[in-house]
Order: C-alpha cells, then sequence, then structure tokens
C-alpha cells in the first residue's frame, strides 16, 4: 500500500510516517502543494493524506486537481481549520474522508480500513476473535449463528480493537473514536470501562473472553493471534 | 415625545405667540392710521372754516342771541360748533384733538373733535369740528373678530400642514430606523446603499450607520478569520504531540512507568484540544458562521440524542420518561446545533442523575409557545450558583475535576442562536429542571 503524505508541517507528516510505516504502509512524504501535485502525477498511491491547509496551494483546488490524475487513490482530507464547511466541500469534491486535527493515528487506520472495505467491496466483512464472529457490514456479533445483543458502542469497542489488535489502546483513544464527536470534557469518566465491563460480560455468557485485555493504568488490548 | 408632535407643537405655540401679538398690535395701529386719516381731515375742514368767516365773516354764520353756532349732518356723524369765548385758552391758536362723549340732540355718541380758539371782531371764540367715532368702534371690533377667527383657522392649517410635513420629513428617518437597524441581525446580512433623502442630516446619518456597520461587519470578518487562524495555529502543534505519544505507546520496549506518564500527557493533551474546540465552537456560533436553513423534528432529534445516550442511561440505570402533546417542527435552524443543545442538557441530566434516577422531558404550550422541559432528579444545582451556571468557566463541584463546564455554556450559546429561550429551576437533591421556550422557530 502506497501512501502520499502532504502536509507543510514536518514533525506531524513525520510522525504519521513512522506510524504507517511500521503498520507496512510505503510512505512517502510532501511537504509542500507543488510537490505533491507533480508526485501525484508521476506516482500511483493508494491512498493520499491531504492538509488542506497548504502555504503556497488551495488544499481544494489540489483535490480536484489530483482527483483528475489519481483517479484510483482515496484521499483523506485533514485539517486544523474546523470547519462543517470545509467538511462538506472536500467530500463534495471527491474526497473519501475527512479528519480534523488533533486525530488519533489508530483513527487515522481505521479509516483508512474501511476505504480499502469500501473500495474494494471485499467479500469477506466479518472478523473472527475466539469464535466470535463481527460482521462489519451489519454490525453484529454472533457465537456459533447465535447474535450476541450488543449496544452500539460495545460493537464499536470491539470492532475498533479488533482493527488494532495485538497492541494497546489507551481509554482517551477509545473515548475519542466513540465519543469524538462530542465536545465533552468528561475524560475521568468510567464509561469506557464500563462498557469494556458490560462486553466482557456479554461475550463471556458464550465463551472466554480472555482475549480483551486490562493494561494496568493505561487501556485495554485485544489479544488475537495473526 | 415624537419629533413630530414636538416640532408641531412649539410650531402652533410660536404661531400663538405671532398670532396674539397681531391681535393686540392690530387694532392698535388701525385705530393710529383711522385717527391720523381723521385728524387730517379735521385740520382741513378747520382752515376751511376759517376761511369761509374771514371771507364772509361770523355774523352771516351766528344768527342767534348766544352768539354761538351748531351744524349737524343728518346721522350725527359730523358737526361743527362755534360759541364764543370768555376768556384766553392757554393753546391759544393751536389745535387741541380729543376723544370726547358729545351730547347732540340728546344722543350721547363719542366723537373725535378739533377745538381750536379764533379772535373775531375782537371776541374770542372757539370752533370745534367733530367727527363721530360710531363707524370707527365698529371697525374695529370687526377687525378684532376677524383676527381672532382668522388665527383661528390658519393655526388649524398650520398645525395639520406640520403634522405632515413632519411626517414626510421624517420618512427617510423611519426608513433608515427599519431597514438599517432594526431589520439587521448580523452584520453579515447588512447591505450598503443609501437611503433616499434630501435632508442633509438625515443623509448624513444614513452614511454614519453605513460606515459603522462596515466597521463591525470588518471587525467580524477578523474574528473570524482570527478563529480559523487559532485553530490552525493550536491544533497543529497539539497534533503532533498527540501523534508523537501515540508512537511513543505503540514502542514494544517502553517501561511501563513511561507509559503511564504518557497515557497521562494524551489525557491532559484531549482536555486541552477539548477546551480549544469548545471555545472556538463558543466563537463561531457568536460569529454566526452556522447556518440556520434546516428544519427539524424535535421529538426525532431527541430521540436520536437518547439512542446515542442509551448506554451512559443503562450504566446509572436511569428511565427517560417522554410525554409529547403534539410533534413539533422546528424551523429555519441548524440540526446539528440543536442535536447538539439537547446532547448537553441529556447528558448533564445523566452527569447530576443518581443511580436510578429518571429524566422527564415534556413538552407544553404556555402563551402560545413551544416549550420543551428536561427534567432529573439528581443533586440539584445550589440557588447561588445557579445565575452563574452558563457562564464559561465556572466550576461548582469539587468533585468534578475535570470538568471546565462549557456544556451549559455552548447550549445558551446555540439557544440564543436560535431565540430559544433557556431557563434553569433547581432544588438541591431533588433535581434540576431545564425549560426551552421556542420564541419563532417552533410550528404545529
Amino acid at each position: 500500500m502506497n501512501v502520499l503524505i502532504v502536509e507543510d508541517e514536518r514533525q506531524l507528516s513525520h510522525e504519521i510516517e513512522i506510524f504507517l510505516t511500521k503498520q507496512g504502509y510505503q510512505c512517502d512524504v510532501a511537504f509542500s502543494g507543488k510537490s505533491a501535485s507533480e508526485k501525484i502525477y508521476v506516482n500511483s498511491y493508494d491512498f493520499v493524506l491531504l492538509d488542506i491547509g497548504l502555504p503556497d496551494y488551495n488544499g481544494f483546488s489540489l483535490l480536484k486537481e489530483a482527483k483528475q490524475t489519481a483517479k484510483e487513490s482515496a484521499f483523506i482530507i485533514l485539517t486544523a481549520r474546523g470547519s462543517t464547511d470545509d467538511k462538506i466541500t472536500g467530500l463534495d469534491l471527491g474526497a473519501d474522508d475527512y479528519l480534523s486535527k488533533p486525530f488519533s493515528l489508530l483513527e487515522l487506520q481505521a479509516r483508512m480500513q474501511a476505504i480499502l472495505r469500501r473500495k474494494h467491496g471485499l467479500k469477506n466483512n466479518t472478523i473472527e476473535i475466539n469464535g466470535f464472529i463481527l460482521d462489519i457490514q451489519n454490525r453484529t456479533v454472533s457465537f456459533n449463528n447465535t447474535p450476541i445483543n450488543l449496544t452500539k458502542k460495545e460493537f464499536d469497542i470491539l470492532h475498533y480493537m479488533a482493527l488494532h489488535k495485538n497492541r494497546v489502546i489507551t481509554r482517551v483513544q477509545l473515548t475519542e473514536h466513540i465519543w469524538g464527536d462530542v465536545l465533552e470534557e468528561d475524560y475521568e469518566s468510567n464509561y469506557i470501562d464500563v462498557h469494556i465491563k458490560n462486553l466482557r460480560k456479554k461475550l463471556a455468557a458464550y465463551n472466554n473472553a480472555d482475549f480483551i485485555e486490562t493494561v494496568r493504568g493505561i487501556g485495554y488490548r485485544l489479544n488475537m493471534a495473526s | 415625545m415624537k419629533l413630530q408632535v414636538k416640532l408641531t407643537f412649539y410650531n402652533a405655540i410660536f404661531q400663538a405667540v405671532i398670532a396674539v401679538a397681531i391681535g393686540i398690535l392690530l387694532p392698535i395701529v388701525i385705530e393710529r392710521v383711522v385717527y391720523n386719516h381723521i385728524d387730517k381731515r379735521l385740520h382741513a375742514r378747520a382752515e376751511k372754516m376759517m376761511k369761509i368767516i374771514q371771507i364772509g365773516g361770523l355774523d352771516d354764520i351766528i344768527k342767534d342771541q348766544e352768539c354761538s353756532y351748531g351744524d349737524y349732518n343728518i346721522f350725527k356723524e359730523e358737526y361743527v360748533s362755534i360759541s364764543p369765548l370768555s376768556s384766553m385758552p392757554a393753546n391759544f391758536g393751536k389745535d387741541t384733538i380729543e376723544n370726547a362723549e358729545v351730547n347732540i340732540e340728546n344722543t350721547v355718541a363719542k366723537h373725535r373733535v378739533l377745538s381750536r380758539g379764533f379772535l373775531y371782531d375782537n371776541q374770542l371764540y372757539k370752533i370745534e369740528i367733530g367727527e363721530g367715532l360710531s363707524t370707527v368702534e365698529q371697525l374695529k371690533l370687526t377687525i378684532n373678530k376677524f383676527t381672532i377667527w382668522m388665527v383661528a383657522i390658519v393655526m388649524l392649517i398650520s398645525i395639520l400642514m406640520n403634522m405632515t410635513l413632519a411626517q414626510l420629513l421624517l420618512m427617510p428617518f423611519n426608513a433608515i430606523i427599519t431597514r438599517k437597524l432594526k431589520a439587521i441581525h448580523h452584520p453579515n446580512t447588512f447591505i450598503e446603499d443609501h437611503i433616499k433623502t434630501s435632508t442633509y442630516e438625515f443623509a448624513y446619518l444614513d452614511q454614519s450607520i453605513n460606515e459603522m456597520m462596515i466597521k463591525v461587519k470588518n471587525a467580524f470578518q477578523i474574528e473570524r478569520e482570527f478563529i480559523t487562524n487559532v485553530s490552525h495555529e493550536l491544533l497543529t502543534p497539539i497534533s503532533i504531540l498527540q501523534n508523537r505519544i501515540e508512537n511513543i505507546l505503540s514502542e514494544s520496549n517502553l517501561p511501563h512507568e513511561v507509559a503511564l506518564k504518557m497515557v497521562e500527557s494524551q489525557k491532559t493533551l484531549v482536555r486541552l484540544s477539548k477546551v480549544i474546540k469548545a471555545l472556538l465552537y463558543i466563537s463561531k456560533i457568536e460569529n454566526e458562521q452556522f447556518l440556520r436553513n434546516e428544519k427539524v423534528n424535535l421529538k426525532a432529534v431527541t430521540e436520536e440524542v437518547l439512542e446515542e445516550l442509551e448506554d451512559r442511561l443503562a450504566q446509572k440505570d436511569i428511565r427517560v420518561v417522554q410525554s409529547w402533546d403534539e410533534e413539533i417542527e422546528l424551523s429555519n435552524c441548524n440540526r446539528s446545533l440543536i442535536h447538539t443543545l439537547l446532547f448537553n442538557l441529556l447528558s448533564n441530566a445523566i452527569k447530576y442523575n443518581k443511580e436510578h434516577g429518571e429524566i422527564f422531558i415534556s413538552s407544553s404550550h404556555p402563551d402560545n409557545h413551544f416549550q420543551l422541559s428536561i427534567r432529573d432528579t439528581g443533586v440539584g444545582v445550589e440557588g447561588n450558583h445557579l445565575p452563574y451556571i452558563f457562564d464559561r468557566f465556572k466550576r461548582f463541584r469539587p468533585d468534578d475535576e475535570m470538568s471546565f463546564g462549557l456544556g451549559l455554556p455552548i447550549a445558551k450559546k446555540i439557544a440564543i442562536f436560535h431565540d430559544i429561550k433557556i431557563e434553569v429551576k433547581s432544588e438541591m437533591a431533588t433535581g434540576t429542571e431545564f425549560i426551552l421556550t421556542f420564541l419563532t422557530i417552533a410550528s404545529r
């Protein structure tokens, strides 16, 4: 998978690059709209992560232009302007998704995977964890064809952890994923812990749910042989 | 007092003063003019009489024993009398003219009388020539009456004309007030045009308002740009730090203590970014960067929010009791803002509720306005804190360490933006009630 990171803030593009490289993506970086335009013209990328606020280029016109040359690429807009108009404009111009800064790298990866699933119409839209089957499409979980009644949030948590299996996800990351759009400040709340507790209880009724591990003081990890 | 009335009133007073002055002065002037004419006539007649006496002699005229003569015209309007004098008058040779009541053949009437002494045949005589003043008196009366009527009519016409004129003159002023000030709810909706007027002052006012509104508009524009810049300048470094922490956390050989510190930093960072985002959100609402062009079914949005909050409700085992007397559609609003408003109020109602508590959502219609009440059975807010509950950065509960309480200020801003009145009632240990009154946007 080839990714072009178009971001004039070098430290930020660097962090994204480190993360994506670790996840097995081939990363290329452009610090200006001009160089991005050239790179998109020459190379073919699966993903273009595009910062809208570039110093030399209007991000939207770059997007418009790039959509012409790189029809196969998926575009994710990154912006710190945080305006809903920007979001609408971006999506109207054919961007596949939109992330406002600051965003979690795990969220970025989840969005990229969702785009891949959508683009390639993956038949296998299920994840299997210890006998539990997650149907991503229909957002259901079942065990031995018996559906398990999870709330939306519980499903989201399980799905997010499955996407980032075998790595610790902090409570903040989980909260941001579930409540990210909401301007709430309730970070000491134990909502996530309660969700996990309920999730474990519901799963344990069918099979061993030990694969959800608590990492003391930090968060949770879903252990799964890959 | 209205300027129109004031102008008319002052004008009327001014005219009344002038009218009274004319009413007083006019008869006096007329009297003087008339007397002047009469006096001239009397002098002329006196001269004529003297000539007649010189030519024809006095004896022809005076025929009776008393050596006096009197002649009157038939209406007793004029008369001439000559009578002998026993002593020399002080002003001999000069004419004296005065008004006198003269008895002519048993009729007393006011006359203007010229008297002159003269010497004839070594005998002193006095000649009196009189002219009746009854016509003059009549004239004075007529003029007075006429003046009063005239003044009254002129005043009436002038008041009416003044009223109309003032209204006409003030038309551009009213246009300026309605179009330039009252109709403007936000500087961005201000249209810089000119109200038609030939009055310099109103053109000046119009121009000044235009200039002021352009300044305000620019200030809003600057604020808008500032908001965009602040978001960019503050959120970008936060973004860098947050991603770096995530990368550090994913390092495989990271000591646990360091990881713990990183998690704490992550929390702080998220908190910081939430505060910035919340403040930007408030600024954007205040700067009217949200459109109000959507229709929203209030009940549907409430259901949506409750669904979003179902886990939190379940965790505290809170029962939601809804009673809607009818479906309410809101127009001219922003769906996402209304959603946030309800979310903030309901999440607040959960947060400060007790375990196994209740939330009552009910609608009503007092005074023809649609009202929505959200009442919880929670800890309540102390009475002295209640007025500040919508203020930014007020925090009352010491156990709320992380809360900086921007949920309610945001709710308030959204309410103001939508012309919704938001009120709060609370009783300690019983619960808090938020009442939304939809002043303009609700329709059945």
